[in-house]
């Protein structure tokens, strides 16, 4: 349970594909104008991501390896037009607001780079997992950046208001505000790793004298 | 060869059942699809056609239409293409087919859709015109598409504040020529009373919420010109 457990918190936090790998930056920086546009693309990114997880763990050994990018690519392609039919016809608000960034998700480098790293080489259980652990992880990264941008840029949070206009920097909604908080967002992200792993050492360390001393 | 024979028939397997499924899933969504892009249009048509005062529906409940054909029942004009009207003056374009309601107080409503250049790219609107005795009055107007405008900025067109800066506008403001006031020269309207003024020459205040983003007001105002174009040189020839 404890691998399973890590492989989840993975792609979620150790190796989060935004802000370690930064893996995905267009549709992340251009989307995250507020937290609902957020979390509508990374909620259709992730459904994306799991979907062609399972179908390629379960047809890696059908596929012939000089063959096998182009049959991920019609695989990954399938799937983000159905999403894109399915949100255009019960979805139509967000459907719209994401516009062109949904046929998009198909030259997304992190659900290509999972198919061709992650599940091409493992089983469908793990697979799933993997995607899961991935696709909130971008989620979540996505959510956060949306939340920040419209909290600080548009006063509001998922559309309700918070407090006056006068308050808005109105540079957090444009694209230079997508770079300052994805840039910042990841300092705090990699500190938070470097810390917990000096952290680590200093109690290996520690453990270490504890027992040249004994 | 055998192995590329091979190698091709994999690849034209897999595009063969990954169509199949695209297939089906496009029938399953193709009525709902059709339903929610006719839906959006048809509250609209609803929105426009309410009064911005009272709030009263100015047409016959009975009188919406619910469907395709019921829409299409209450066509008035009807292009060749997709455009009913272009205009090089303002950069803009009515799309086809532009609608005509009876009023309960039996006077005309016409509807357009139409677009003009905003900041990004086109700014879709719809507009109500309402006729009174030979004169024309812009009812209210729905933005329906902003999509290329800066979030923030540009993108405040759709808001209600807004939009409503653009309702009412009496004849001689729209045979003067829609413009927003930062292009008039004119200082910001203070009160309501002066907004409705210079609503009378065609001037729309709207610098005091749009403030750095005139160009997607314009756009909208443009549109409207171009509604304005269409309407004088088909009504008035016929007079």
């Amino acid at each position: 349970m404890a691998k399973e457990q890590s492989q989840l918190t993975n792609g979620m936090f150790t190796n989060n594909p935004i802000f370690v790998q930064a893996l995905g930056m267009c549709p992340t920086l251009a989307t995250t104008t507020s937290a609902t546009n957020g979390l509508g693309m990374g909620m259709a990114t992730l459904s994306v991501l799991i979907m062609s997880n399972i179908v390629i763990s379960l047809i890696r050994k059908l596929v012939p390896d000089k063959i096998r990018i182009p049959v991920y690519i019609i695989i990954i392609a399938g799937f983000v037009t159905m999403i894109d039919l399915l949100m255009h016809g019960f979805l139509y608000d967000l459907w719209k607001t994401l516009g062109l960034f949904i046929p998009l998700i198909v030259v997304n480098c992190v659900i290509l780079g999972r198919a061709e790293a992650y599940a091409s080489h493992n089983g469908v259980f793990k697979s799933i997992l993997d995607a899961l652990g991935m696709g909130l992880g971008f989620a979540g990264a996505l959510l956060l950046l949306g939340s920040v941008r419209e909290i600080l840029g548009a006063g509001s949070w998922f559309g309700i208001p918070l407090w006056g206009d006068a308050f808005n920097v109105f540079i957090m909604i444009l694209p230079p505000g997508a770079f300052i908080t994805l840039g910042l967002l990841a300092a705090t992200f990699n500190w938070m790793g470097i810390s917990r792993e000096e952290r680590k050492k200093k109690k290996e360390q520690a453990a270490k004298k504890a027992g040249e001393t004994a | 060869m055998g192995n590329y024979l091979k190698i091709g028939l994999t690849l034209m397997a897999f595009s063969i059942v990954v169509a199949l499924l695209l297939a089906s899933v496009y029938t399953i969504t193709a009525d709902p699809i059709a339903m929610a892009e006719l839906n959006v249009k048809l509250e609209s048509i609803k929105t426009v056609l309410t009064d911005p005062v009272s709030g009263t529906l100015l047409i016959e409940e009975s009188d919406i239409p619910q469907s395709q054909e019921e829409l299409n029942e209450k066509i008035w004009k009807e292009g060749d293409s997709d455009n009913l009207y272009e205009s090089s003056r303002y950069n803009g374009y009515c799309s086809s087919p532009a609608y005509k309601f009876s009023l309960k107080d039996s006077r005309d409503a016409y509807i357009f859709n139409g677009a003009s250049v905003g900041y990004g790219g086109y700014v879709s609107i719809m507009c109500s015109f309402v006729e009174d005795e030979g004169s024309f009055e812009l009812l209210k107007l729905e933005v329906l598409d902003y999509s290329q405008e800066t979030p923030g900025l540009g993108a405040k067109i759709a808001e209600k504040a807004v939009k409503e800066r653009f309702f009412n506008i009496p004849q001689s403001g729209l045979t003067a020529g829609v413009i927003v006031d930062k292009d008039s020269g004119k200082s910001p309207a203070k009160t309501y009373e002066e907004e409705k003024t210079n609503k009378k020459e065609g001037i729309i205040s709207v610098s005091d919420l749009m403030t750095g983003a005139t160009i997607t007001p314009r756009g909208v105002a443009n549109a409207i010109n171009t509604m304005v174009e269409y309407l004088e040189q088909t009504i008035g020839g016929d007079e």
